[in-house]
């Protein structure tokens, strides 16, 4: 009995490993996405799609303040890279114009690793702040 | 049957099983390639090399004229101060356009091992450190290099404008060349190159003709890189094997090993290769610490971060005065990154042809490609800045199927074989 108690435990605890294992948390790969305090609903379009590695090329962002309305004076610092290899984007991007409408030029993205990766957007607009996180998998 | 020999049958059988449940489980050879494992192997395949790229700030890059005179000018020794040393001295054609040493030998020692050629076009940062921006600009450096060709561009010009096949060569391509026959305005040999009497000999001169010695130094180099554009990689044995992977045929056994394809397993999975070296020249052309030790008797190369500030303050570079190209189409460097990270980081090489290109690294360090397997294996800590990669925990036999894969990847340069030898004297 007690056997077979242990064997049961054991079985449970092989499947719930296996589940775990079989059963890892997506990434979120939306191109639209809230900010972190809902001040801001964003969207970036690529300008190549898909994105391919090792290729420099720009976005364009499209920011909406909580009522919908576009957000035009928008101030927006880039950061990103791969959590799971502890490095950044090769690259320096920067938002090098801004395009009207809730519009913004977001120049010097490039990516030179495939697999997971983070692109966060710090946004301010008056005395208004906050980030986006984007996940991508290259 | 006894019980004894019936038990001892037992335990040879389970040891058996026991033996073959552990190699299937550490050896997928045999096992069918997975969709994103395919994914990942096409994505390495030679048929995906996109076209070369332009906006290098060099308008003959792609004239047929200027690579007929850059092909003269690399394989011409006259380009040095002693009239030994020529590009090919240590772009070796039968080399892959290397040399085979570990540090290059020009005039002198060079600090640097010799990188190939082929390809090099692709990569929007040139050297190891990536302190040049374009192939022409790169060209120019080796030339002054009091280390290597040790020329200046004022004994440059004198050659193009003394040599009649070079003139009329140059003018065709470039224009009238100026007339720099006045020794008081034009001395022989001189140039901002470091060294004392050269220096002073270039300060002597008026900017105006400064400018114009320097428009042809520059020309001069955009001729050799329209030859070098035309020198690429060309399929290699693991290409054959993607084409016929990709064809529909799942396993071409017939083509790659078993050792081979079980390496190709590694290096786009456990030993995490494709990372650094990924696309079609196996280079993401990126900067990267791999806690390398300093070559014999120099001090660790601080890499990447001691270029940045360099390339962007090049009067040759994308945005200077000298690039055919506006300053906004230069986004390499309008994004350009610095950071701690990019201490001791060095330019990750293509693969191609690895096998045929010992030593390895920025100092040649590494010998074989045994060792360089044996280095990412061990992931030693970087003697400045932080090494990147990590301990691999391969097992021997792993590590000699990795380095058949990498054999794999040689292949011939996909150029006409007159590119591949110096031109024929007769046909100036």
């Amino acid at each position: 009995m007690r056997i077979m108690k242990a064997a049961l435990l054991a079985l449970c605890m092989y499947a719930g490993f296996a589940w775990a294992q079989g059963s890892p948390r997506l990434p979120d790969t939306g191109a639209s996405r809230l900010t972190d305090e809902q001040h801001f609903a964003v969207r970036y379009t690529s300008h190549i799609d898909p994105i391919a590695i090792n290729t420099m090329h720009a976005w364009t962002l499209h920011i909406l303040d909580r009522s919908g309305k576009p957000v035009t004076e928008a101030t927006v610092r880039v950061e990103g890279g791969m959590p799971d290899h502890d490095h950044g984007l090769p690259t320096r991007p920067r938002v090098t114009q801004n395009l009207g409408g809730g519009d913004y030029l977001l120049e010097g993205m490039k990516f030179h690793m495939g697999g997971r990766w983070q692109v966060t957007l710090l946004i301010k607009q008056g005395e208004t702040s906050d980030r986006v996180t984007f996940d991508l998998d290259l | 049957m006894s019980n004894a020999l019936r038990g001892t049958l037992a335990a040879v059988i389970l040891a058996i099983l026991a033996g073959a449940g552990w190699y299937a489980w550490t050896d997928r050879d045999g096992e069918a390639w997975t969709d994103s494992e395919i994914h990942l192997i096409r994505s390495l395949w030679i048929a995906n090399l996109p076209p070369l790229p332009t906006g290098t700030g060099n308008a003959v890059a792609d004239n047929r004229q200027a690579a007929e005179f850059g092909h003269r000018l690399f394989f011409d020794k006259r380009l040095s101060a002693n009239g030994q040393i020529s590009c090919a001295s240590c772009h070796r054609p039968g080399h892959f356009f290397t040399d085979g040493r570990a540090l290059g030998e020009g005039l002198d020692t060079v600090r640097r091992n010799t990188m190939s050629i082929v390809g090099a076009a692709y990569s929007p940062w040139l050297f190891w450190d990536g302190r040049k921006d374009s192939l022409w600009s790169q060209a120019l450096s080796p030339l002054e290099n009091p280390l290597e060709h040790g020329s200046t561009r004022m004994q440059l010009a004198h050659l193009v404008a003394r040599d009649r096949h070079y003139r009329a060569r140059y003018e065709a391509l470039f224009g009238p060349l100026g007339d720099f026959s006045d020794p008081s305005r034009f001395p022989a040999t001189a140039g901002p190159v470091g060294d004392k009497d050269l220096d002073e000999g270039w300060r002597s001169m008026s900017p105006g003709d400064r400018e114009a010695v320097t428009r042809v130094f520059v020309n001069l180099g955009k001729a050799i890189a329209a030859y070098e554009r035309l020198l690429l990689p060309g399929p290699a044995r693991f290409d054959h094997y993607v084409q016929a992977l990709v064809a529909g045929n799942r396993e071409p056994a017939e083509i790659l090993g078993r050792d081979e394809r079980a390496g190709l397993r590694l290096f786009i999975g456990k030993a995490q290769c494709i990372n650094c070296h990924n696309g079609p020249l196996l280079t993401n052309h990126e900067f990267h610490n791999i806690g390398l030790l300093s070559g014999p008797g120099s001090l660790p190369g601080k890499g990447r971060i001691n270029a940045v500030q360099g390339v962007l303050d090049d009067p040759f570079n994308c945005r200077g005065d000298f690039s055919d190209i506006h300053p906004r189409e230069c986004t390499e460097l309008r994004f350009i990154r610095t950071g701690a990270n990019l201490v001791g980081a060095h330019r990750t090489p293509s693969l191609r042809n690895a096998a045929k290109t010992a030593p390895y690294m920025h100092a040649g360090q590494l010998a074989t490609l045994g060792e360089v397997i044996d280095h990412y294996d061990r992931a030693p800590a970087a003697m400045v800045g932080h090494n990147e990669t990590q301990v691999l925990s391969l097992r021997r036999k792993e590590v000699r199927q990795l380095e058949a894969f990498l054999h794999t990847l040689s292949g011939p340069v996909a150029a006409d074989p007159k590119w591949l030898r110096a031109p024929d004297p007769a046909d100036r």
